[in-house]
């Protein structure tokens, strides 16, 4: 840095050059740092865990049809015939399934009045088998038992009183209070009986992922047995694939009476939710990297226009005693000045576009250190752009002070 | 000071091999003012190259104070030319982004001294050459003798061993030449070595020693062409 001062002095006499150099970089870092601040927004998004062993899960629907077709016989004899499975640790019946995009929610009251609700909770209707086959964490209370399922067909009405929540509900119901002291509680669901809480469970993501309120769920022990039955199951490790083509072709043997369909994993399920912010981070690291780029060719353009117009001038240094390394440390200097000018500037619109993105499309506050790390590394790809010409000027002999030309 | 033997500087490609100095052997002593004359090609700013550490030499003997300098590598050739030669070049050379100050100060900083000598220095050279009110313009505001007085400043700032001149006046009319060929005659007269490349015989004729190169040979005798009467000297050329 020690020619920082005349380096300085000397840049505001060559003003154009270094003018839009240095708004490249400010907008690039603009665009960069907001940019991956999204991208790692939506991965953590997609990181979440949804509470299921997804990786040894897949599901399977039945849709049956006709008169022969009973419905209550069918899903007893496929559970029964699922859980005999070599293979396969548990299976159930559920009418959604987590992440998947589809399923139903309800609102959540504390009274029995038409006051507001107090949480939308996603709800999974399942047997006493659930939270076994979906390996979740019971972290309160207990789990159903065979006497409090009511197996129900389509019209039935909801008689059963029990539920077991999510530990994010039973937060965003009971604020501040034990999760064990939830137990017993009381809640209201429109159309249903009072529901008693007889449990908590850890983690369980509702069917739509993107929803700010995808943690809130429940369990209800009412699965349908009508048309349609969705069977979960969940299989020994490195057993799932071989299963999942086994169990389509058991069902679709067993009963005539019915359409075997919607066979897929849960991990095939989270991808295809989450494919669209799949998409945006590709193309967000496709617009980051040509970014980097272009501003990339910029400063190495930059200097190279600036040394080939300085080449007798960096002969003259270098009669006058500059070595190599100091040649190749006055155009890094330069750099690093006309990139911090940048990455400050860079660094005031980054803040101000994310307070935009903030207020503007509810986005969470960008955390303080993308900005200084942003600027770090735009100041260390600026300084690996110029090496290569920062290295040929330095190269340059001093005998072309001496030429006439 | 300065002590070359049998220099030779041979250029080879890959077609031709040029011998731009053949045999050179010359000895100048402190406080000379020589001038290096001689036609076009004949290996003029090769010596000068050599002579300023610009080039290395390809064989032969060349002691600069002392130091045999083809044995040193490119960094102690830069320190050593920072240390002890100061360059005037014909055009000047000047960093024309670089204001006055800022000019003179660039050999100084290479020589890692600190900023309250350097500006000390500076001042003090900027004086000597009649230019210290302007200090803060850049080059192109200033008129090509100006100019050259600023190289001489910045030449002389760092109180180098000898002074390289090549073709200082080359670019000046005659009533500017004059003007800077008086200040280096100041010069030497205060102590400073010149060795002074020109083709202007009337410049060489001042010099107190003349040496005229020839085919990249000095053909005037170069040890001992020592005129105390620069007239004398300028006629036996």
């Amino acid at each position: 840095m020690i020619e920082a001062g005349p380096i300085l002095r000397a840049m505001t006499r060559n003003k154009l050059g270094v003018i839009l150099i240095t708004l490249q970089i400010a907008f690039t870092m603009t665009v960069v740092i907001n940019a991956i601040f999204i991208i790692n927004e939506r991965s953590s998004l997609m990181a979440r865990p949804s509470g299921l062993d997804e990786a040894n899960m897949f599901y399977i629907s039945s849709v049956g049809f006709g008169d022969d077709y009973n419905g209550p016989v069918t899903v007893a004899d496929d559970l029964a015939m699922l859980r005999q499975l070599p293979g396969v640790e548990n299976a159930t019946v559920t009418n959604a399934i987590p992440v998947s995009g589809s399923g139903s929610n309800s609102g959540v009251r504390l009274s029995d009045d038409e006051s507001a609700a107090a949480a939308f909770a996603a709800y999974y209707r399942v047997d006493e088998q659930a939270i076994d086959t979906m390996d979740l964490d019971l972290i309160a209370g207990r789990n159903f038992n065979t006497g409090d399922i009511q197996w129900r067909e389509p019209g039935q009405d909801l008689l059963r009183q029990e539920l077991v929540i999510s530990r994010a509900l039973g937060e965003r119901l009971f604020p501040d209070r034990p999760l064990n002291d939830v137990l017993g509680e009381t809640i209201y669901i429109a159309g249903l009986q009072p529901q008693t809480v007889i449990g908590v469970v850890n983690q369980l993501q509702g069917p739509w992922p993107t929803n700010s309120m995808v943690e809130l769920s429940m369990l209800q022990p009412m699965p349908s047995v009508g048309g349609r039955s969705t069977y979960l199951i969940r299989t020994e490790p490195g057993e799932r694939d071989r299963l999942m083509a086994e169990v389509e072709e058991m069902l679709v043997s067993t009963n005539e009476n019915r359409i075997v369909r919607g066979l897929m994993s849960l991990e095939q399920t989270r991808e295809e939710s989450y494919r669209i912010d799949s998409a945006m981070s590709t193309v967000l690291w496709v617009v980051i990297s040509t970014l980097i780029f272009i501003t990339c060719m910029g400063i190495v353009g930059l200097a190279v226009f600036g040394i080939n117009r300085r080449r007798k001038q960096i002969g003259t240094r270098r009669a006058l005693g500059a070595t190599r390394s100091e040649i190749l440390s006055y155009f890094m200097t330069e750099n690093f000045l006309v990139t911090a000018i940048g990455v400050f500037l860079g660094a005031v619109l980054t803040i101000g576009f994310s307070i935009v993105l903030t207020s503007s499309f509810n986005m969470p506050t960008m955390a303080w250190y993308y900005t200084p790390i942003g600027m770090l590394a735009l100041i260390v790809i600026g300084q690996i752009a110029v090496l290569g010409p920062s290295s040929g000027a330095a190269r340059t002999e001093p005998a072309i002070a001496t030429r006439s030309v | 000071m300065l002590k070359m033997t049998d220099v030779s500087k041979v250029f080879r490609t890959e077609l031709v091999e040029t011998h731009a100095l053949s045999d050179f052997s010359l000895t100048i002593d402190e406080g000379e003012f020589v001038t290096i004359t001689g036609p076009s090609g004949c290996g003029k700013t090769t010596f000068l190259n050599i002579a300023g550490l610009l080039e290395t030499h390809t064989s032969g003997e060349y002691l600069l104070d002392g130091t045999d300098v083809l044995s040193l590598n490119d960094y102690q050739r830069a320190k050593l030319r920072n240390q002890k030669i100061g360059f005037i070049f014909q055009s000047f050379n000047l960093m024309p982004d670089l204001n006055l100050f800022d000019n003179i100060d660039v050999p100084l900083r290479y020589r890692g001294m600190k900023s309250a000598e350097r500006k000390e220095r500076i001042e003090a050279a900027l004086e000597s050459v009649g230019l210290l009110a302007r200090k803060k313009h850049v080059p192109s505001q200033l008129s090509g003798g100006q100019q050259q007085r600023i190289a001489i400043a910045r030449a002389l700032v760092g109180e180098p061993l000898f002074l390289l001149a090549d073709e200082p006046t080359g670019n000046l009319d005659s009533n500017t030449a004059q003007g800077v060929l008086e200040l280096l005659q100041e010069i030497n007269e205060a102590g400073t070595t010149i060795i002074m490349v020109t083709h202007d015989q009337e410049l060489a004729s001042r010099s107190k020693r003349n040496i005229h190169i020839l085919d990249g040979r000095i053909s005037s005798p170069a040890l001992t062409t020592v005129s105390s009467e620069p007239q004398a000297a300028a006629a036996s050329i």
